[in-house]
């Protein structure tokens, strides 16, 4: 967290849409939050951890999103101001209890913010949680700047207890990874303690007849606040023409930047409540016009509802966008995307001719060779992709969610399937089921916690045969290293329980368990080959810590990293090392491997990979399997 | 004075783990600091690890989109060359571009057996872009004269500001770099960020 969040009222700070997502909270009297990590949720909550420190509120990293969702809402049933918040897949794990909770409705406020990752920077789908806030019956609101993202989230706290109702705030990826100066406000008191009293007897009970007695009543709410709360939360930005633009969230930025590179003046309604819409205002906006473009990321969602709306209000106004084409619907947005579009519509030039700059640079980058993320070096899962690859063979690899998801390349190619949080462990029991394949699930320590365990319970019960691997790197480690139920701390620094996998697992009935340290490759190897003789589900527990949390504990200790290096006598180029193990620190001269000192961890993993013992430290390096660094 | 700046628009590029957002929080401070509006975009999460990263900035009166539109940069900081190529159709004569010419080649190229450009050759590739200036230099030499090679982005920091094209005043980049490094390698960075200033300067 970057300590401007703490800063006195009235400053001005540069922050990042989370952290002003975060700040929003705090301001509003937050007193509990619960998340699980996911980009491009995850600073929302490592702002509110340190801040939770010290102030005093409680924040958690949860189980899961469906947990952190349930740890919020009942802190709001108990009279609290509570928030859960989470990547736009995590919506579907919580979408359970969040699908009733708008019949259950709220007594303190409740604010759920969804981060949607257009483009899926960082995520296995480019879902458009839009949809969900319709089917949920949760109202919507959606910032197109981090200091709005601040204030929508500290009045969804009052709107929130205004209605009964949570409020859904909707960011993206440009909103949440975005920094900008915003303004801070004051720190409203915390309730502390709340107190669980149902405003009627049976407010959370749904079933049946009462369900459906909430869910007219949430039906009343929605059309209460369509009519009170979304005609002022849109508005309408200069312009003139017979041309017009409905927009929301971040693509209100790119569309005021493409008519200003333009020199066009055409009139924008920015919608800030997206759920319900604001119909008899944008009907007002269209019938002054002839022509609509609608500019919104991922699908048309605000294109066929405003259609909709045109046709009762304005049905001669001509409504385009991606239904034309001329946006896409695959991708994030961008300024040119959006003077492509103005441009294609008014027929005005583009003031830039993007296909000459694109025809001069395509000799520079014909020579820009592509970089996809890699595990790091010294990263605890290369071992492990080096291991299972050698001691389990050809076999159906079901890959989870995690860095090492990224154990799908080349040279582990552990991966015919990676999907969604524990889906592995899941699919393993299908297709082990299904064929007589060999059937490897790699899961990480967090999403074991978080998805696997429910179907390594249904495979020991059902009798499967398949090797489960946990990567246990001992930290949610692809989100920048949170907390998790195996680890004895909590988001806040407290001392808390920490849950043995090995136990966990012995405990669900696994009776071949074995944890061994993914560096030392004769064990680690003689494990994976055990467990696969193993008639039933079989769990091999690869332990070491994140390499970038030893490297870090390292350097605060004043150790220095001092790489290793390749006798360019013994190295005979036969690129083994290379071929198998991958590391990003080896550099191939085209003569023999070398390793770049610039990037080398110095763990000394490698050395056995060479088959000429041609890799050594150098003075001051390091061993980490020797020294148990890490272990 | 600096306030009045309509846009000025900056991206720094590199691998992961290469301290680029550390380096984007350095000029964002700057910028608020001299009253400077802006608007600065990043990537998190898996992206991260060892992947090419960037961050965009953009400063100035006008800015609200966090991206930059293609043929509008003004500065063009890699911290690694192949890098500095991605963003070749962003490159006209308004750019100005600072390049660390330590080369670290994708390991996903070694396995695929696929060419790696040499430095000369990016250089020549960016040099027909004709950019306002192109300054190339050995930033993780030049780091590690200074004590350790993790200060290789003050260098560059320092390199950038002795092109004197930010819309700072004088100084305001370093005493930036003053706020955010981390106290216990403060004076390390601020070695780091003088030397790279110094190789720019003595041209």
């Amino acid at each position: 967290m970057s300590k401007a969040v703490l800063s006195p009222p009235g400053s001005i700070v540069p922050l990042l849409g989370n952290e002003a997502i975060a700040r929003g909270a705090i301001e509003a009297g937050l007193d509990v939050a619960a998340a699980y990590p996911g980009t491009p949720s995850t600073e929302i909550g490592e702002t509110l951890a340190e801040a939770a420190r010290e102030l005093g509120f409680h924040f958690e990293w949860a189980t899961n999103e469906k947990v952190a969702s349930e740890v919020a809402i009942g802190a709001a049933w108990s009279g609290l101001r509570a928030m859960c918040f989470m990547k736009h897949v995590g919506v579907n794990v919580a979408a359970d209890a969040l699908f009733t909770l708008t019949y259950a409705g709220t007594i303190g406020g409740l604010v759920v913010v969804s981060a949607d990752d257009p483009h899926a920077h960082s995520s296995q789908n480019e879902q458009d949680n839009r949809h969900y806030a319709v089917a949920m019956g949760l109202p919507m609101l959606e910032p197109s700047t981090p200091q709005e993202a601040k204030d929508l989230v500290y009045r969804a706290f009052d709107l929130s207890e205004r209605y009964a109702l949570p409020f859904l705030v909707r960011s993206t990826t440009r909103i949440s990874h975005t920094r900008a100066p915003v303004r801070l406000g004051e720190i409203r008191e915390r309730r502390g303690k709340g107190r669980f009293k149902p405003p009627e007897p049976d407010r959370y009970v749904q079933v049946g007849a009462i369900a459906r007695k909430h869910h007219r009543e949430l039906l009343e709410k929605l059309t209460r606040i369509e009519r009170e709360l979304a005609p002022e939360l849109a508005e309408v930005r200069g312009g003139s023409g017979d041309l017009g633009v409905i927009t929301s969230g971040v693509a209100y930025a790119y569309v005021l930047e493409a008519a200003r590179a333009m020199g066009l003046d055409v009139p924008i309604l920015k919608l800030t409540m997206t759920n319900p819409l604001p119909a008899e205002r944008i009907g007002e906006f269209l019938r002054g016009l002839q022509r609509v473009l609608i500019v919104e990321e991922l699908d048309p969602y605000l294109e066929e509802r405003v259609k909709a709306i045109a046709k009762d209000t304005a049905p001669d106004v001509e409504i385009l966008g991606k239904a034309q084409g001329l946006l896409p619907r695959v991708g994030e947005l961008n300024i040119r995307l959006v003077v492509g579009a103005l441009s294609r519509v008014t027929g005005r030039p583009s003031p830039i001719d993007f296909s000459a700059l694109e025809e001069r640079a395509k000799p520079a980058l014909e020579l820009a060779v592509s970089r996809p993320p890699v595990m790091c070096p010294a990263c605890p899962h290369r071992a492990s992709g080096y291991v299972i690859r050698r001691a389990a063979g050809t076999a159906v690899y079901l890959n989870d969610i995690g860095c090492y998801a990224l154990l799908f390349q080349r040279p582990f190619n552990l991966g015919d399937v990676t999907h969604a949080m524990g889906s592995g462990v899941g699919f393993a029991n299908g297709i082990s089921l299904a064929t007589d394949q060999k059937t490897v699930a790699l899961i990480g320590d967090s999403t074991f916690f978080h998805a696997g365990i429910p179907a390594l319970i249904n495979a020991v019960h059902h009798k499967r045969k398949f090797l489960l691997v946990v990567l246990d790197n001992r930290i949610t480690a692809m989100t920048g290293h949170q907390p998790h139920p195996g680890v004895p701390v909590s988001a806040t620094g407290e001392e808390v329980p920490a849950l043995d996998i090995e136990k966990v697992v012995r405990g669900l009935g696994v009776e071949h368990v074995q944890v061994v340290d993914p560096f030392d490759f004769k064990a680690a190897e003689n494990a994976v080959r055990e467990a696969m003789k193993h008639d039933g589900v079989s769990v091999v527990i690869m332990r070491r810590e994140c390499a970038l949390l030893t490297v870090r504990r390292l350097r605060r200790e004043g150790v220095k990293i001092v790489p290793y290096r390749v006798d360019p006598e013994k190295c005979t180029y036969c690129r083994v090392c290379i071929n198998t193990y991958a590391c990003p620190a080896f550099v191939d001269t085209g003569k023999v491997v070398e390793i770049d000192p610039t990037v080398c961890f110095g763990c000394g993993s490698c050395v056995d990979v060479c088959p000429y013992g041609a890799i050594e430290p150098m003075e001051g390096s390091l061993d980490w399997r020797g020294e148990k660094i890490g272990v | 004075m600096a306030s009045d700046v309509s846009e000025f628009n900056v991206i720094i590029a590199g691998v992961g783990g290469q301290g680029i957002l550390f380096s984007s929080r350095v000029i964002t401070r700057a910028a608020l600091d001299s009253g400077l509006n802006f608007v600065q975009s990043e990537v998190h999460g898996l992206a991260q690890r060892y992947g090419s990263i960037k961050t965009e900035i953009r400063m100035g009166r006008d800015v609200v989109s966090p991206l930059i539109m293609e043929g509008t940069l003004d500065l063009l900081v890699a911290l690694e060359p192949i890098e500095a190529l991605r963003y070749a159709s962003y490159i006209t004569e308004r750019t100005s571009i600072v390049m660390n010419t330590h080369l670290v080649a994708p390991i996903g190229a070694y396995l695929e057996r696929k060419r790696i450009p040499r430095v000369e050759e990016i250089l020549e590739a960016l040099q027909t872009l004709e950019p306002r200036r192109l300054e190339a230099l050995n930033a993780v030499e030049v780091a590690e004269r200074a004590g350790d090679i993790v200060v290789t982005n003050s260098v560059l920091l320092g390199a950038v500001d002795a092109l004197g094209v930010l819309p700072f005043e004088e100084g305001a980049l370093r005493r930036a770099l003053e706020k955010e490094a981390p106290r216990r390698y403060l004076e390390l960075n601020l070695r780091a960020f003088d030397m790279g200033r110094e190789e720019i300067l003595k041209r």
